[in-house]
C-alpha cells in the first residue's frame, strides 16, 4: 500500500478568493447587525435575533480572517 | 609536531609488539584498494575490499578499525557488498548494518567497527566489499596562521599500509589533491606523483596491524565552511506548507588569518590575495520552494540569487563579507515548501519524510539540530532516522495556539553532506482538529457581538429619577409607539395595493367573484386595523415628548382614512360597472375625479411615512 499525499482540505489557489468572499458576506452582516441597534429602539429590539445575526457574521467573519491569514502566507 | 610523534612511537611499538593474532586469521584480504580523496575540506577514504575465508568456519562479520584520532573525526562510514564484476561498476543496494564492537587480544588505541554479512562467508569464498569512510576536521593546517597574501598549505597524516586485523595480499593507495601543488610528501619505494594524483604501492603480503605513517603536506584552496551550530526548524501546517528555518553560525575552518586584511588587495587581485576565502555558498533547496529569504541580525541580505526547475532550486549566497580562516558570519535562510511533497499517511498514522543535514554544498556542521513542530492536537510522536541521533520532544507556541505545538528535536554531532538522507517523523492528528482555528477566531468575533448587544441592553445611568433620564425613557417610548403606527400603516397601504392588483386582475380575467372576495378581506383587515390605532393614538395624545409629532401623525392617520374610502368607493364602482357589462371608457369617467385624488393622497401618505421614519 503506498503512502498517500496530504494536501490541505481547500485547494491553496482558492484562498484569496474566499476570503475576499466570506469577509464581504461578514461584513455585510455585521453592517445589517449595526444597522439593527441603531434603529431600533429598546422596547422593539428582539434578542433573538440580534444573536442569531452576530452568530452567522462571526461565522463568516471568522472563516474570511482564516482565509485571509492563509492567503498572506501565515500559514496557521 | 609532539601529538604526531607520540602517535608515530606509540604505533612502532605496537606492530612490534603483535605480529599476529590467532583470532582473526579466519579471514585475509586478498586485494585492498584505498583511495584518498583530499579535494574538500571532508576527507573521503573509498576502499574496495576482497575478502577471502581462508578458514574452515564461514564468517558473519567483517572487522573495521581505524586508529583513535582519525576514529574520533569520523563522521561517516558506510559499507555496501560489491556485486559487479572488476572495477568501475558502482555497487547497489543499501548499506550492510555496521557497529562498534569492542573485541579483546587488540591494542588499546583503535577502534573497531564489526560489518555484519547477511549471508555468512563461507570457506574458501571471497567478496568484494565497498568501503566509504568520511572524515571532518583531519586535515590541520601547517602553517597555523597565514596571511592574506599566502597560499593555504594543510597537512594530512596517514598509512601507506591499510590498518587491517587481517592479512593483505595485495594492496594499493592513490590519493587524489584538489590541485597540482603537492609540498611535500612522504617517499616510499615506487611512489609516484602525476599530476593531482599520488600513487602509493603495490605493497604485497603485509601482516596484520601494520601501520605505516606518511605525511602529505599541499595546498587547499577550497572553501573550508564549517557550522559551529545549525538548527533547523521545520514546522508542519495542515494547511498546504512547511515552512523551514535554518540558523546558521559559520566560521573559515582553515588556516587563520594573520595581520591586516586589504580590501583593495582583495577586490583587485582576489585570487592571489585571499586564494583561501570563500565568498559565496551554493545550497540546493527542494523543488517548488517558495518564499525564500536570506537575513541576519542587521536585516535583508540582497545578495543573492535563486534559480530553480523541476528538480530543484538553487540559492546562492554571498555573506557580507568574504569570510578568511578563523572569521565567523552568522545568518537564517528561510523557506516554504508545498505538503504534498513531505507530508503522507498510511495506516493511519501521518508521517513526514524529510532530510535531515543542511542543504548547503560542502558544509561541515559540528552541532545540527532538527527541531519538527507537529500542528496542536498530533498525538504518538515518534521519529526514526538512518543513522544514530538523540532525540526528545518540546513545547512551542506559535500563531492561533492554546496549548502549543509538540516539537520533535533530533540533534547529531559532526555532520557532513552524506548525512543528506531521509528521515521520518510519525504521529497521528485528527482532521477534526483542524477545525480549532477558525472556530477560535469565530469565538472571538462572537464575543465582540456580544459585547456590542449587553452594552445596548444594560441600562448604565447612575440615578434613575433624574429629569434627563425619565425625559429619555418616554422619549424612547414615543418612539417605539411611533414604530409601530408606521409598521400598521404600512400593513394598510400593502392591503390597498392588494386592492388596486385585484382591480387590474379582473379587467385581465373578468372574475368578478373572486374581486369581491379580495374587497371583503381587505376590508375585514382595515377595520382591525383602526382598533389597534386608536390606543397608540391616545398614548401619544398624552405622553408631552410627542408633541411635536402628534400633528404629524394625526394628519398620516386621517390622510390614510380618507385614501381608504375612495379606494373602497372605486373599487365598489368598478366591480358595479363590470356587472352591468359597461364598456371601458364608461368605467374611466367614472372613476376619473376619484382617482386624481387617490393618485395624489397616495403620495402625501408616502411623504408623511417617510417623515416619520426618520425622527
Amino acid at each position: 500500500m503506498a503512502p498517500k499525499a496530504i494536501t490541505s482540505p481547500v485547494p491553496d489557489s482558492l484562498y484569496p478568493t474566499l476570503s475576499v468572499l466570506t469577509l464581504a458576506i461578514g461584513l455585510v452582516l455585521t453592517a445589517s447587525f449595526f444597522i439593527y441597534e441603531a434603529t431600533t429602539s429598546r422596547k422593539t429590539r428582539s434578542l433573538a435575533q440580534e444573536l442569531t445575526t452576530g452568530a452567522v457574521a462571526s461565522v463568516f467573519l471568522g472563516f474570511g480572517s482564516l482565509f485571509l491569514l492563509l492567503a498572506c502566507g501565515v500559514y496557521v | 609536531m609532539m601529538r604526531f610523534a607520540l602517535t608515530l612511537l606509540l604505533f612502532a611499538f605496537t606492530f612490534g609488539v603483535l605480529s599476529c593474532s590467532p583470532v582473526f586469521s579466519d579471514l585475509i584480504l586478498a586485494k585492498v584498494d584505498r583511495r584518498i580523496d583530499l579535494t574538500s575540506q571532508i576527507v573521503r577514504i573509498a576502499t574496495s575490499l576482497k575478502v577471502e575465508n581462508v578458514g574452515s568456519n564461514p564468517a558473519s562479520e567483517i572487522l573495521l578499525s581505524f586508529p583513535e584520532n582519525q576514529a574520533k573525526h569520523l563522521a561517516y562510514l558506510t559499507v555496501t557488498l560489491n556485486e559487479g564484476k572488476g572495477k568501475g561498476k558502482a555497487s547497489s543496494g543499501a548499506g550492510l548494518p555496521v557497529e562498534v564492537v569492542d573485541p579483546k587480544d587488540v591494542p588499546d588505541s583503535l577502534t573497531f567497527y564489526s560489518v555484519s554479512l547477511p549471508k555468512g562467508l563461507g570457506k574458501g569464498e571471497s567478496l568484494l566489499l565497498d568501503v566509504l569512510a568520511v572524515f571532518t576536521h583531519t586535515l590541520e593546517p601547517f602553517p597555523e596562521k597565514i596571511s592574506q597574501a599566502d597560499i593555504q598549505l594543510l597537512l594530512y597524516q596517514d598509512t601507506a599500509h591499510y590498518l587491517s586485523p587481517y592479512k593483505v595480499v595485495v594492496q594499493s593507495l592513490t590519493v587524489k589533491f584538489p590541485e597540482a601543488r603537492v609540498e611535500s610528501y612522504t617517499k616510499l619505494e615506487g611512489t609516484k606523483l602525476s599530476g593531482s594524483e599520488l600513487k602509493y604501492g603495490p605493497f604485497h603480503n603485509i601482516p596484520p596491524f601494520s601501520y605505516l605513517p606518511i605525511i602529505i603536506h599541499f595546498e587547499n584552496n577550497q572553501p573550508f565552511a564549517v557550522a559551529e551550530e545549525l538548527v533547523r526548524e521545520i514546522e508542519i501546517s495542515h494547511w498546504g506548507n512547511v515552512q523551514v528555518t535554518e540558523h546558521y553560525n559559520l566560521f573559515h575552518g582553515g588556516a587563520k588569518s594573520k595581520g591586516e586584511f586589504s580590501r583593495l588587495d582583495y577586490q583587485a587581485r582576489p585570487y592571489v590575495r585571499g586564494a583561501s576565502a570563500f565568498r559565496r555558498l551554493v545550497a540546493r533547496l527542494p523543488p517548488r520552494a517558495h518564499s525564500v529569504y536570506y537575513r541576519d541580525e542587521i536585516g535583508n541580505i540582497s545578495t543573492s540569487s535563486l534559480w530553480g526547475d523541476s528538480k530543484k532550486t538553487e540559492l546562492e549566497i554571498e555573506p557580507r563579507y568574504p569570510l578568511f580562516g578563523g572569521w565567523k558570519t552568522a545568518f537564517t535562510i528561510g523557506y516554504g515548501l508545498p505538503l504534498r511533497d513531505f507530508l503522507f499517511e498510511l495506516d493511519g498514522k501521518r508521517f513526514l519524510n524529510f532530510s535531515f543535514g543542511s542543504p548547503i554544498n560542502e558544509l561541515v556542521i559540528d552541532t545540527l539540530i532538527v527541531k519538527v513542530v507537529l500542528p496542536e492536537g498530533s498525538k504518538f510522536i515518534s521519529a526514526s532516522a538512518p543513522f544514530p541521533v538523540k532525540q526528545w520532544q518540546e513545547t512551542k507556541f506559535s500563531h492561533l495556539d492554546l496549548v502549543g505545538r509538540p516539537v520533535v528535536v533530533l540533534e547529531k554531532n559532526n555532520v557532513v553532506p552524506e548525512h543528506n538522507e531521509y528521515f521520518q517523523v510519525y504521529y497521528k492528528f485528527n482532521s477534526l482538529s483542524m477545525l480549532r482555528e477558525p472556530l477560535m477566531l469565530i469565538f472571538g468575533f462572537f464575543s465582540l457581538f456580544v459585547a456590542c448587544i449587553v452594552y445596548m441592553h444594560a441600562d448604565m445611568s447612575i440615578s434613575k429619577s433624574s429629569a434627563s433620564y425619565l425625559a429619555k425613557v418616554q422619549w424612547e417610548e414615543v418612539q417605539a409607539t411611533v414604530q409601530q403606527i408606521h409598521n400598521i400603516i404600512s400593513h394598510c397601504l400593502t392591503a390597498h395595493d392588494k386592492l388596486e392588483a385585484s382591480l387590474r386582475e379582473l379587467s385581465r380575467t373578468g372574475d368578478v367573484q373572486g374581486c369581491k372576495a379580495t374587497r371583503k378581506s381587505v376590508d375585514s383587515l382595515l377595520k382591525g386595523v383602526s382598533k389597534d390605532l386608536k390606543p397608540l393614538v391616545a398614548f401619544l395624545q398624552s405622553s408631552p415628548q410627542a408633541a411635536h409629532i402628534l400633528p404629524k401623525v394625526e394628519e398620516l392617520i386621517a390622510k390614510e382614512r380618507d385614501l381608504q374610502e375612495r379606494l373602497m368607493a372605486k373599487h365598489t364602482t368598478v366591480v358595479d360597472c363590470y356587472e352591468k357589462k359597461l364598456g371601458g371608457r364608461d368605467i374611466e369617467n367614472r372613476i376619473a375625479p376619484n382617482q386624481q385624488k387617490i393618485t395624489a393622497l397616495r403620495q402625501e401618505v408616502d411623504d408623511l411615512m417617510d417623515f416619520i421614519d426618520e425622527i
